[in-house]
């Protein structure tokens, strides 16, 4: 606040110094240092007590191999890579090539379950599926799509696959026992096209033995994913489940394709906890869809429906209450924000409709929009302003 | 505060429906926006749709590029106007590369400390470790959906970190975050086109 000080000299001595400054305030609350900053504040606000707000682990353990054991062996093949001359030349030279798919396969021996628990969690799959309870896949579910023409998409957690490439069903690989008894459940917790909460199964085996879902009793078949136009994309969770004992799950059961969506409403969190004792997730994969041609063609054809068609719903803008003397405005601009939207639209369609001829071509836009003079009487500035953004193409003419 | 946390909550869509009438062979088109469409019964199946529908994906909107991002913070460097962030952490002994919401999460990590990649490597810090590193992060992240990342680095020319930098780039990352969508307002000059209407 740089204005002119006015000093009153009392004697030799200013006493007083008066700043002459244009929109002072004073400070409100307490000052800067003493206050709590904005992220102690929000801390505060959306503080949550962890007595009461806390998840609970309904996977497998961690397994814990013999440590020692394996930190021998782990000495042993650093030792021998630090004493590979080859390794050392690479490296110098910046051309060490590491396998990822090697890197991979251990990755997934060891932090991968940490690493894909985490990424589900900010994809908010175990808010929106299991709601306070999470769990770490201990078995790694490797599922692809393969198209006719060898192409090969593969889910990981949270790669985009387009409908059309998802059409068919996937090849699910796991390790597993010979004797021991899976589900498999994909859903889409984002879909539902009448209820918030809930999702749609897209394909549910249970009672698979060892790893061949081939053999394994089908609930509801494979459906495609549906993601409707406009609302972006959807989250496909495979979740696998390991059974204690062969499970009965004729109470859900549906035949054929089920194309009615109302009857693959699911709620996982409901399915678990009827079944908890019996059943554990151990195995997780989630890709994401959006909009495709191809789903056009499923609503019309397969599901001899109309499809429907949405659009994000954007909160309306702010505009400031309207005053009597906006001051430092310009007034064309200001008032044209506080105009009745209908008001507009019916002046540019009368403009629109003077120049448009019921059986002849529109006339070509002009190269030089603005190289035609406008009407010969003097018009006001912003009037002619506004002429010109209309024939360039600019601002609220895009609108109509 | 509420106007603050308009964009940040906003993670629930809330959509509401413009429908467009089917366009099958011989069908008249017409562009009525119609409420609460209940789909014609030509055969047994009956799907009826909602006036909105509800997409709980939290990822949805930064895909779409309508998400909030925390801005404000013009006056900090560096800043925390992104989605997606990519840090890379060097040790005296190892380098960690990590993809950061902006809430604070850890989305993808990658370090020479872990044992997947220390195993293959023979030096945990030089330049061949920043490659290695930068080929299996890209990796992970493409599989985990990330594909465009805020990127604040500013890498010595011919250093470890360029390396890094341009492996990324190799791997199929973008270092850089698309700008954000702004709905078209009458006052507006420019109408850009909505990215989920780009079919490529």
């Amino acid at each position: 606040m740089a204005g002119p000080l006015l000093k009153l000299l009392v004697g030799d001595v200013s006493v007083l110094q008066i700043a002459l400054v244009r929109y002072g305030h004073h400070i409100r609350g307490k000052p800067p240092g003493v206050a709590r900053t904005l992220k102690q504040r929000l801390e505060e606000i959306n503080y949550k007590d962890p007595s009461l707000n806390f998840k609970v682990d309904i996977g497998f353990p961690k397994p814990k191999p013999s440590r020692s054991k394996e930190l021998k062996e782990r000495i042993a093949i650093i030792k021998a890579v630090r004493s590979n001359p080859e390794i050392e030349r690479l490296s110098r030279k910046k051309q060490l090539q590491v396998s990822l798919k090697e890197v991979k396969e251990e990755w997934l021996k060891t932090g991968g379950p940490f690493h894909i628990r985490r990424v589900a969690r900010h994809y908010g799959v175990y808010d929106d599926l299991f709601g306070d309870a999470y769990f770490t896949p201990r078995v790694m579910l490797d599922v692809h799509y393969e198209l006719n023409d060898e192409s090969c998409f593969p889910v990981h957690r949270g790669n985009v696959i387009k409908p059309s490439e998802a059409a068919t069903v996937p090849q699910v690989t796991y390790v597993s026992e010979p004797n021991s008894l899976w589900t498999l459940v994909l859903t889409n917790p984002d879909g539902h096209l009448t209820k918030q909460d809930a999702e749609y199964v897209h394909w549910f085996v249970g009672n698979i033995p060892g790893n061949d879902i081939s053999q394994g009793e089908v609930v509801w078949n494979y459906l495609q994913p549906l993601p409707p136009r406009g609302t972006g994309f959807h989250r496909f969770v495979f979740i696998l489940y390991k059974q204690e004992k062969r499970m009965d799950y004729t109470r859900l059961k549906e035949e054929g394709p089920c194309l009615q969506l109302e009857k693959r409403t699911f709620q996982t969190l409901e399915f678990y906890r009827e079944r908890q004792d019996d059943i554990t997730p151990a195995g997780l994969a989630f890709f994401q869809s959006d909009w495709d041609i191809s789903i056009t063609d499923f609503f019309h054809n397969t599901l001899n429906m109309e499809e429907p068609v949405f659009e994000y719903d954007f909160p309306e803008p702010y505009i400031r209450p309207q005053k009597w003397f906006p001051l430092r405005q310009p007034f064309n601009l200001y008032m044209d924000k506080h105009r009745d939207p209908k008001q507009v639209a019916k002046e540019y369609l009368m403009k629109k409709l003077k120049n448009v001829h019921p059986f002849k071509k529109p006339d070509p836009r002009p190269m030089f929009p603005n190289a035609f003079a406008t009407d010969n009487k003097r018009l006001p500035s912003w009037l002619r302003v506004e002429m010109k953004k209309d024939r360039l193409g600019w601002g609220r003419i895009n609108d109509f | 505060m509420t106007s603050f946390f308009v964009g940040f909550c906003s993670f629930v869509i809330m959509v509401s429906i413009t429908s467009l009438l089917a366009q099958k062979a011989g069908s008249s088109y017409t562009t009525s926006p119609l409420i609460a469409l209940a789909s014609i019964a030509t055969s047994v199946v009956t799907n009826k749709v909602g006036p909105t529908f509800y997409n709980r994906n939290p990822r949805n909107l930064e895909r779409l590029r309508i998400a909030w991002r925390p801005t404000g913070y013009h006056l900090e460097v560096p800043g925390r106007e992104f989605w997606h962030k990519l840090l890379l952490e060097q040790s005296p002994h190892h380098v960690t590369a990590k993809i950061v919401h902006y809430s604070g999460l850890e989305v993808v990590t990658a370090s020479t400390k872990e044992w997947a990649v220390k195993k293959f490597l023979y030096s945990t810090k030089d330049t061949s470790a920043f490659m290695n590193l930068a080929r299996v992060f890209a990796q992970r992240c493409l599989e985990s959906g990330i594909s465009e990342v805020c990127c604040d680095l500013k890498p010595y020319p011919g250093g470890k970190v360029e390396s890094f930098l341009f492996c990324m780039e190799e791997g199929g990352m973008t270092l850089a975050e698309p700008p954000r969508f702004k709905p078209h307002r009458p006052w507006h000059v420019d109408r850009p086109e909505k990215p989920w209407e780009v079919t490529e």
